[in-house]
């Protein structure tokens, strides 16, 4: 049998409103005179199960699974990786710092950009960015070590 | 209609003070750049620049914020046109014969036809919304828990039908999106649910850090910098008016794309997303010459543009007389105007007049605005085009951030929007349409309230959503779709869906 992209879309929906059953399992049900918190999302968790079952069963409509393209996957988790690490850094350093620093790598590691010109673009929409909310718009951005 | 009339007058001495005047002015443009830019849709824009809203009024915070919402649908239409790239999701459709008119030369008519479309069911949007909104908002206090759920359920069943991708698919993000709004302390009990004891889920996951992870990010990591360089096509001043011929096959489909689409933005779903599907192919069957489209039909163009403006104003029905959020879009205004001390449903025309019909004037002074500011600055728009997308996608990555963070000074928001990036991801990877998945998370809360009310409400008797006449009508319409679409599924007959995609596969190939 050939691997098709509606099989593992509809293994993967099974599984996840399974999942949801065994995380709801403290949940009360109730009654249908009084639904409990469990009511709604047990119902939607069945309901997932059963799409996925019809998605999978109905999957020889879909294309293969092993001629989907993935040339764009190195560049997606380059860019999750170094948003990743931007977002852990955020309160630590502040606004102004990771925001520099994350689009610089991006610049550089990724798009393969002069190490100056990343910088001064880097620098300049940053700082601009920042004295348009703090000063034009009074919205303050997080603060770093620095104050800024 | 004298009060009406007296309330609109309200609404203009409102929308046309200079400061108010300026924030629909600074939404429109924001807008449109919102919609030129690939890689940022109206929903990300709004909840990206929601925090820049929080040091104004109420007035002009729902301003500006709408002014992004419809311009942004008249700023897609450019990219579409110039450059066959949506600008966002409404304008896919304009890019099978706007792209085409462009390469016959006629770029300048098509976004000339598409300014007026626009304008046209803007304006006719915001007419019968200052004509509808305030009777409705009457008739909807008599709205009951019962009703709700069969508005709801009539939307998500709508959506379903009507979705440009499969109905199991629209289905299954429609539950994922449900489950989770179900994240979160249950109002109705207190039980605290899939939090994963995250003082931060506790509130449950907000719609701002989803919409901006699926569609801004999510967006960005489907595009590599290396795909994103396209020919841009340059259209001259001179060139912007249409000729008496495309003028005369503009009108019906600007007409008929005008009712379409306000029908469509009623009724909850992606509304301007829908309208501009379904105009597409209404235009191509009640065309003389439908071997023309994909060949550059001036209805191709006129149709969608038309309606998707049509539905974008709509949408604001029932955001404004029922209080329903009809689509994401919709769920993040009225969270704007939550955030200013004002809520959004039946009661507003009389709490809040300035507010209310404040912003149904501003939307006269929008769309006009929007008319004249696209059409004479279409060349300036194309310039910011022409930056290299390496330069433009880490700034939207920034703004991605600021936009989810200032929203509730919360870390936690912006590793939910990361997820919701790869996410994102993934599900264009695999054809699925996030839009209902957001449309879930907003309705779930009130779709579970009230089906939860109107079961304790008839002793856990379902028959209450057929014994009241207002649930009875929506419940009818829904199964009415269902079997609809239970019919194409089990013979295995082409839909409507099939049939667009096949109409479209065809013209690619020509």
């Amino acid at each position: 049998m050939t691997l098709r992209a509606d099989h593992v879309e509809g293994a993967f929906f099974v599984g996840f409103g399974l999942l949801v059953f065994a995380l709801s399992g403290d949940l009360p049900t109730g009654s249908l005179s009084l639904p409990g918190s469990g009511f709604m999302p047990k119902i939607l968790a069945a309901l997932m199960v059963f799409f996925g079952l019809v998605l999978a069963l109905r999957a020889s409509e879909s294309k293969e699974f092993a001629t989907l393209s993935w040339s764009d996957a190195k560049h997606a988790a380059m860019v999750i990786a170094i948003t990743a690490a931007a977002i852990g850094l955020f309160e630590r350093l502040g606004f102004v710092t990771t925001n520099v620093l994350m689009m610089f790598a991006l610049l550089t590691i990724i798009e393969r950009r002069r190490l100056l010109p990343a910088a001064i673009y880097s620098v300049a929409v940053v700082g601009t960015t920042y004295i348009l909310f703090v000063y034009v718009l009074k919205t303050p951005l997080e603060a770093g070590p620095l104050g800024f | 209609m004298e009060t009406t009339l007296h309330s609109l007058y309200l609404g203009f001495s409102v929308a046309l003070q200079p400061a108010n005047a300026w924030y629909a002015f600074l939404g429109c443009l924001v807008g449109t750049l919102v919609g030129v830019l690939p890689g940022i849709g109206p929903l990300a824009g709004i909840s990206i620049l929601l925090p820049v809203t929080f040091g104004l009024n109420a007035t002009q915070a729902i301003i500006m914020l709408a002014g992004i919402y419809y311009g942004s649908q008249y700023g897609g239409s450019t990219t579409s046109i110039l450059m066959r790239i949506p600008g966002e999701a409404s304008s896919v459709m304009t890019c099978i014969d706007g792209y085409a008119m462009a390469k016959k030369g006629r770029a300048g008519a098509a976004l000339c036809i598409a300014a007026v479309g626009s304008w046209i069911g803007g304006t006719f949007g915001v007419l019968v919304l200052t004509i509808v909104a305030p009777p409705l908002a009457t008739i909807a206090i008599r709205f009951g828990p019962p009703e709700y759920t069969a508005l709801l359920v009539l939307g998500l069943i709508f959506l379903a039908y009507m979705s440009s991708s499969s109905l199991i698919r629209t289905l299954l993000m429609a539950c994922l999106g449900l489950l989770l709004g179900m994240i979160g302390i249950d109002n109705m009990t207190g039980h605290f649910r899939y939090s994963f004891d995250l003082a931060e889920l506790g509130d449950g996951i907000g719609i701002v850090p989803v919409a901006v992870g699926l569609f801004g990010l999510g967006e960005i990591l489907s595009t590599p910098s290396a795909d994103a360089v396209k020919d841009i096509i340059s259209p001259r001043l001179r060139d912007l008016l249409p000729t008496r011929k495309e003028w005369s096959e503009s009108a019906l489909p600007i007409t008929r794309g005008t009712l379409l689409g306000f029908v469509i933005g009623i009724i909850p779903g992606s509304a301007h997303v829908i309208s501009s599907f379904l105009s597409y192919a209404v235009e191509r069957r009640v065309s003389k010459h439908p071997e023309q489209f994909g060949k550059g039909a001036v209805a191709g163009v006129a149709g969608p543009e038309t309606a998707n403006n049509a539905a974008s104003t709509g949408a604001f029905v029932p955001l404004l007389a029922l209080g329903i959020p009809t689509s994401p879009i919709t769920a993040v205004l009225i969270g704007a105007l939550m955030i200013h001390g004002v809520s959004v449903g039946p009661t507003l025309v009389n709490e809040h007049p300035d507010v209310f019909w404040g912003f149904v004037a501003s939307m006269y002074v929008g769309n006009i605005m929007l008319l004249l500011l696209n059409l004479p600055l279409v060349s300036v728009f194309v310039t910011v085009l022409r930056i290299p997308y390496a330069y433009l996608y880490p700034m939207i990555i920034m703004f991605c951030i600021i936009g989810v963070y200032e929203v509730n000074n919360s870390v936690v928001d912006v590793w939910i929007m990361l997820i919701m990036g790869v996410l994102g991801y993934a599900l264009r990877k695999f054809d699925f349409d996030p839009a209902p998945l957001v449309l879930g998370l907003v309705i779930s809360p009130i779709l579970e309230q009230s089906l939860r009310q109107s079961l304790i409400m008839s002793n856990g008797n379902y028959f209450i959503f057929f014994s009241r006449p207002i649930s009875l009508g929506l419940m009818l319409v829904s199964i009415g779709l269902l079997a609809l679409a239970a019919y194409s599924f089990v013979l295995q007959r082409a839909d409507w869906r099939t049939k667009l995609a096949e109409a479209e596969a065809g013209e690619a190939e020509t």
